[in-house]
């Protein structure tokens, strides 16, 4: 009988330090599985890091391949033009004739001087990337200033409040990408002859509103590879910057387009 | 010879072994300190087990072997809570409440010293001492988990040589805690020692894995600075 009950004292040990180790062990498994979870989410945050690495590489280099195709078609169409034509001129020119020579030159002078400025023009262009040094306000007034030289648009930029605080570039190369887009977009396919762009400093973040009086389009009709080149783009865009847009259209009555992101 | 190697012995020179064999050319003196910490241990508990057998001969001339485990207290608290701060400055400023803690166990250990002397144990202070690596051990888990810095705890020293100290410690301390009613389930043998037993098989095999990792990481490290 004695020996039942030792058999049964020694049995229960295992279980009293059981019992006595339980808390300290919970403790100890909660840790490992919060590790864990720690683990995982540095994981995800490397990952995302990566992704918006590479989504900047690639907005850089669309701003630098936008700057090329806007420098190559103005080569072509503008200051090509013009020298040619100076060309023409000064080639016309018959030494004899000394008063009909002067306005020749005068004109060649005059063609002259309009393709210096629009080289000016142009440098100024392929400092693009640079202007962004110099804030988002001037890059964006640098494409508005662009779009109204071709004299098909009427550009009203606004800049509401002001920019406290410091600079994101990130962020600022982001959302003139984003800007370039929409305005591409506008100058392609909308057919709008006016074009409002407000860019407001509010406490929490960076509002940009572009409003334009063209065809507009129904959101849900457009094709799904259509939105994936565009609309989708700037949504991924603004996403990754922890923005938000808002796209309001309507056929026949313009496009309005609000952006808020976060800043800086 | 062999009468000195108990279970608990065991498992002691064992670990002893173990953390001469990883720590002895290990960078850190805190961590170097524990193979002395160790060694007091198994020559303690051996002189232990000699003492009792004298006692046992001899109850009227030989006092019972409580007042080594009384010295030793003061090395636990002092080899352990250097470790703790170690670990712990880490994270965060240790030295206050590590120092606090210690200076807490010294007036406790002299108060008991001075009323019943150096051959009864020093139950509250050891209790408290307990109590307070409990403590530290939970803190040290909770600054873990506060930390943004991933560490993988599998192999991390830290972790299992904490591990270690909050399993016994918390275990002792729920037996102490419940050492009368532990008692009276068989009065004739204290209950208690069976679950210390048990208690020292987890804390020396968590330290000895711990040491193991430290000099894992140790020889990563030498072949990185290669």
């Amino acid at each position: 009988m004695q020996k039942m009950a030792d058999i049964n004292l020694e049995s229960s040990i295992p279980i009293i330090t059981l019992i006595f180790l339980i808390a300290p062990a919970f403790v100890l498994l909660y840790v490992l599985v919060q590790n864990r979870k720690k683990k995982k989410h540095i994981e995800e945050k490397t990952q995302m890091k990566v992704i918006f690495d590479a989504e900047l590489i690639k907005t850089q280099m669309e701003i630098q391949e936008q700057t090329m195709q806007t420098i190559g078609a103005d080569l072509h169409d503008n200051i090509g033009q013009l020298l040619s034509l100076t060309s023409l001129t000064l080639n016309s020119i018959e030494l004899d004739c000394t008063d009909k020579a002067r306005q020749k030159i005068d004109a060649a002078i005059e063609l002259n001087l309009k393709s210096i400025k629009e080289m000016r023009l142009l440098g100024r262009l392929l400092h693009g990337e640079q202007l962004l040094k110099l804030g988002l306000e001037e890059a964006i007034r640098s494409e508005v200033t662009w779009i109204e030289k071709s004299g098909r648009f009427v550009v009203v930029y606004d800049i509401d409040g002001e920019k406290c605080g410091d600079s994101n570039a990130d962020k600022d190369l982001i959302l003139f990408r984003i800007t370039q887009e929409i305005l591409n977009n506008i100058i392609k396919h909308s057919q709008a002859n006016e074009i409002n762009i407000k860019l407001g400093y509010l406490d929490t973040g960076i509002r940009l509103q572009i409003i334009d009086n063209g065809t507009g389009f129904n959101i849900g009709d457009l094709p799904e590879a259509q939105k994936g080149m565009g609309l989708k783009n700037i949504q991924k865009r603004a996403e990754i910057v922890g923005g938000e847009v808002f796209i309001q259209s309507t056929p026949g009555e313009g496009t309005f387009i609000d952006i808020f992101i976060p800043y800086p | 010879m062999l009468r000195y190697f108990t279970l608990n012995t065991t498992v002691e020179t064992l670990s002893f072994v173990i953390a001469f064999v990883c720590l002895a050319r290990d960078a850190s003196p805190v961590w170097r300190r524990m193979i002395l910490f160790l060694f007091i241990t198994c020559v303690t508990e051996m002189l232990g087990i000699h003492i009792k057998r004298l006692y046992l001969a001899d109850r009227v001339h030989v006092h019972p072997n409580v007042w080594l485990y009384n010295i030793l207290l003061i090395f636990q608290a002092g080899f352990i809570s250097s470790m703790f701060l170690l670990i712990l400055n880490k994270y965060t400023n240790g030295k206050l409440i590590i120092i606090s803690g210690l200076a807490l166990l010294g007036v406790l250990y002299v108060f008991e010293l001075l009323s019943h002397g150096i051959f009864a144990y020093n139950n509250i202070t050891n209790t408290l001492m307990s109590v307070l690596f409990v403590l530290y051990s939970y803190y040290y888990y909770y600054c873990l988990l506060k930390n943004d810095k991933y560490v993988n705890l599998t192999f991390s020293p830290d972790f299992w040589w904490i591990a270690g100290a909050l399993l016994f410690y918390f275990g002792r301390t729920a037996c102490n805690v419940f050492f009368d009613i532990l008692s009276l389930l068989k009065p004739d043998i204290v209950i208690t020692y069976p679950i210390y037993k048990v208690l020292n098989i987890i804390l020396y095999s968590y330290w000895s894995y711990s040491f193991m990792c430290r000099k894992w990481l140790i020889s990563t490290s030498k072949v990185q600075f290669q």
